[in-house]
């Protein structure tokens, strides 16, 4: 090992496994709008650090939340 | 048969008496197809999080049903013309609540087998991870 790493990157945890969130409703905009950045974008999972299975579930509740406008497609 | 979510937003103009009057009709339609509406929620006025036909806002109606498919057919016809209705969404319940089902059993197993094994070993009467597994 040559290069070393200078800081120490936390590991990220899905936040719905930790918190046995199972119910991933499309009407829970409180929680679903923290995975939906300014730009109203899904965040993706290398940043949220949510693991796949419960990452479709949030993508597909996010979808459905945006088709009866209670989150943004986009913002301009 | 099967369980369905309903929401659809009304105008933001319309009277209460309206709305009431949407919901009625298609309670009818539901019962009238050997469906039965098990919740009718009145969500209030709400802020859209974009522009649906020019509007900024709307009241936000949920309609619980158990019926089989021709019935939110006919529903979801029924509420593209009527007027007053600028979006509604369909969403089928039964088998998300399948897996969570699954999911709570699961669950429940696991702390069950684990509390008896603290009985067997330590057999203290504090509240161990096991009831507290089962209150969430």
């Amino acid at each position: 090992m040559a290069i070393q790493k200078q800081y120490y990157r936390r590991k990220k945890v899905c936040k719905f496994c930790v918190e046995r969130i199972d119910a991933i409703n499309y009407k829970d905009v409180k929680l679903l709008s923290q995975f939906v950045p300014e730009r109203a974008k899904i965040m993706p999972r290398r940043l949220s650090g949510v693991c796949t299975p419960h990452q479709r579930i949030l993508s597909d509740a996010i979808k459905k939340a945006r088709s009866i406008a209670l989150l943004p497609f986009a913002t301009d | 048969m099967a369980n369905y979510e309903i929401m659809f937003i009304v105008n933001p103009n319309a009277t209460d008496e309206e709305i009431d009057k949407i919901n009625s009709q298609i309670e009818g339609v539901v019962t009238a197809g050997g469906g039965k509406a098990n919740k009718i929620e009145k969500l209030g006025k709400k802020r859209l999080a974009y522009l649906v036909d020019k509007f900024r806002d709307g009241h936000y109606v949920l309609f619980t049903i158990e019926a089989g498919g021709a019935v939110v057919h006919e529903i979801e016809r029924r509420l593209r013309v009527m007027d007053p209705v600028i979006k509604y969404l369909t969403v089928r319940m039964d088998e998300d609540m399948k897996r969570l089902d699954k999911i709570h059993a699961h669950r429940q197993k696991r702390a069950a087998r684990r509390g008896r094994a603290r009985a067997a070993g330590g057999g203290g009467s504090a509240p161990g991870p096991a009831e507290q597994l089962a209150e969430e």
